[in-house]
C-alpha cells in the first residue's frame, strides 16, 4: 500500500505533499490534551500492524489499521499517521522520503472519511449497531486507501481502471480483517470505556472543561 | 465457465499480491559484451516473462528497451560508453531502476562488433594450442562465481528486507517520545493562557 520513491511524477508528489502539510496542520489545530494519549497509542498501532502480513498465496499483503484511527482520532489522524509514516519510511523502508506526502495523504484522507461517516454509528447504545458502522469504517479506509493510490498511480499515467480493480481485488481480505479488527475494538471500547467514544467525537469540550 | 472464471480470479489475486507486498530489487552485470540484470521483488519472486525493461542515459534520454526472459534476467547490448539507466514498472507503483556507470559497462564498446568473430574463429581452429582464450577464460569465471553468489545475493535481500525486533521497539520508543514532546508542549501552552 505504499508508494515507492520514484513511482510518481513531480506534480503528484508535490500536490501530495502539499495536501498533507495542508491536512497535519489542521490536525495540530485541532489537537486536544485528552486526545493525545490515544493519538499516540493508535500511531504505535499504525507503525505495528503494517509489520503483520496477511499471507494470501505465495505472498502476503499487510494490515494498515486506518479506520480504527480515524474512527477514534478525526482530524489528528493526519499528524499521527504521518508519523507512524515517517517511522516505517525509516526504520523499514516502506514507502519512501519523498513520496511521504502522498502516502500520507492516502492513508490518512480515508480515516477523516471514515470518521465523519461512521463516527456517529459506533456511539449507538446499542452494540451490534455499534460495531457494524466500526467494520464499515475499518473496511472502507482500505477500499478508500486503495482507489486513492491506485489514482496517484493513474495520474502518472498507470491506466486507472484495471489497476484499481487489482488493487482492490488483492485487498479485499485485509478489508475483511480490518473490519473484523474495527468492530472487536469498538465492542471493546463500549464494554471497558464506553465514554471514549463519547468524549472523542466532538472536539469542543475536553480542554475547555478540564 | 464458472471454474475458467474462479480460475483467472484466483490468478489475479495471486500476481497482484506477489507485487503489492514487497520491494523491488534489480541488479545487473557485465556479460562479455552484454549487459545482463535482473529484477524481481525481495522476496525472491522475479519479474513476469515479458515485463518491458527501458533503458536511458544519464540525461534521461532513452536510449532502447529490452524484455525480461526466464527468470527476471534481461539483457543489453550498450552501443555507447555512458552510464545506463535500466528502468522496469512492474505495476502498482513499483519501479525497479538500476543505475549502471560508464567504468561498468564491459569493456571495448566501440570495439566489440569486429574482435570477438575473430577471436572465436582462431580459438576454434588453433587445435595446437589447448589454452582457452584470455577474454573466455575471464567470461567464464566471472559466470561461475556470479553463479555461485547468486544464493547470497537473494539471501542478503531477503535479509535486508527483515524487520529485526529492535527497529520495532525503537519505532514504538520514538512515537511515545513524540506523544510527549506533544504533550509538554500543550501543557505549557495551557499553563501560559491561564492566568
Amino acid at each position: 500500500m505504499h508508494i515507492v520513491d520514484g513511482a510518481l511524477s513531480n506534480e503528484v508528489v508535490i500536490a501530495g505533499g502539499v495536501i498533507a502539510a495542508a491536512g497535519i496542520g489542521w490536525g495540530l489545530r485541532k489537537m486536544d490534551m485528552e486526545k493525545i494519549p490515544a493519538a499516540g497509542m493508535l500511531t504505535a498501532t499504525f507503525f505495528v500492524a503494517s509489520l503483520i502480513h496477511v499471507p494470501i498465496g505465495p505472498s502476503s499483503v499487510h494490515l494498515i489499521m486506518n479506520g480504527l484511527a480515524g474512527l477514534l482520532l478525526g482530524w489528528m489522524a493526519f499528524p499521527a499517521l504521518f508519523v507512524g509514516l515517517l517511522l516505517q519510511a525509516i526504520f523499514f523502508g516502506y514507502g519512501g522520503v519523498t513520496v511521504l506526502g502522498v502516502n500520507t495523504v492516502a492513508i490518512a484522507l480515508p480515516a477523516v472519511l471514515v470518521h465523519y461517516i461512521c463516527s456517529q454509528g459506533i456511539k449507538s447504545e446499542h452494540k451490534k449497531v455499534a460495531m457494524f458502522w466500526a467494520a464499515i469504517a475499518g473496511g472502507g479506509a482500505i477500499l478508500t486507501t486503495a482507489l486513492l493510490v491506485t489514482l496517484a498511480l493513474a495520474l502518472t499515467g498507470e491506466a486507472f481502471l484495471p489497476a484499481a480493480k487489482l488493487v482492490v481485488l488483492a485487498h479485499i481480505p485485509v478489508m475483511i480483517i480490518e473490519g473484523f479488527l474495527c468492530a472487536s475494538a469498538v465492542a471493546l471500547i463500549h464494554r471497558v470505556k464506553p465514554e471514549l467514544l463519547r468524549d472523542f467525537s466532538p472536539v469542543e469540550g475536553s480542554l475547555k472543561n478540564a | 465457465m464458472r471454474n475458467l472464471f474462479l480460475t483467472a480470479f484466483m490468478l489475479t489475486f495471486l500476481i497482484t499480491t506477489n507485487a503489492l507486498a514487497h520491494k523491488v530489487i534489480a541488479s545487473a552485470w557485465t556479460d562479455g559484451a552484454d549487459i545482463e540484470g535482473e529484477v524481481g521483488f525481495s522476496n525472491g519472486i522475479m519479474a513476469e516473462k515479458g515485463t518491458l525493461v527501458e533503458v536511458f542515459n544519464d540525461k534521461d534520454e532513452k536510449i532502447g528497451e529490452t524484455v525480461v526472459g526466464e527468470e527476471g534476467l534481461f539483457r543489453f547490448t550498450p552501443t555507447q560508453a555512458i552510464a545506463h539507466k535500466f528502468v522496469a514498472n512492474l505495476g502498482a507503483g513499483h519501479v525497479a531502476q538500476y543505475l549502471m556507470a560508464a567504468n561498468e559497462l564491459p569493456e571495448g564498446i566501440g570495439l566489440k562488433n569486429t574482435e570477438p568473430p575473430k577471436e572465436a574463429v582462431k580459438a576454434q581452429s588453433d587445435i595446437e594450442r589447448p589454452i582457452i582464450g584470455e577474454e573466455k577464460l575471464t567470461r567464464m569465471i566471472a559466470k561461475a562465481v556470479r553463479k555461485e553468489v547468486q544464493p547470497l545475493r537473494k539471501e542478503i535481500a531477503a535479509y535486508k528486507e527483515k524487520n529485526n525486533f529492535q527497529s520495532i521497539l525503537g519505532g514504538i520508543g520514538y512515537i511515545f517520545g513524540l506523544t510527549g514532546i506533544v504533550f509538554y508542549i500543550m501543557a505549557r501552552r495551557k499553563e501560559k493562557s491561564a492566568p
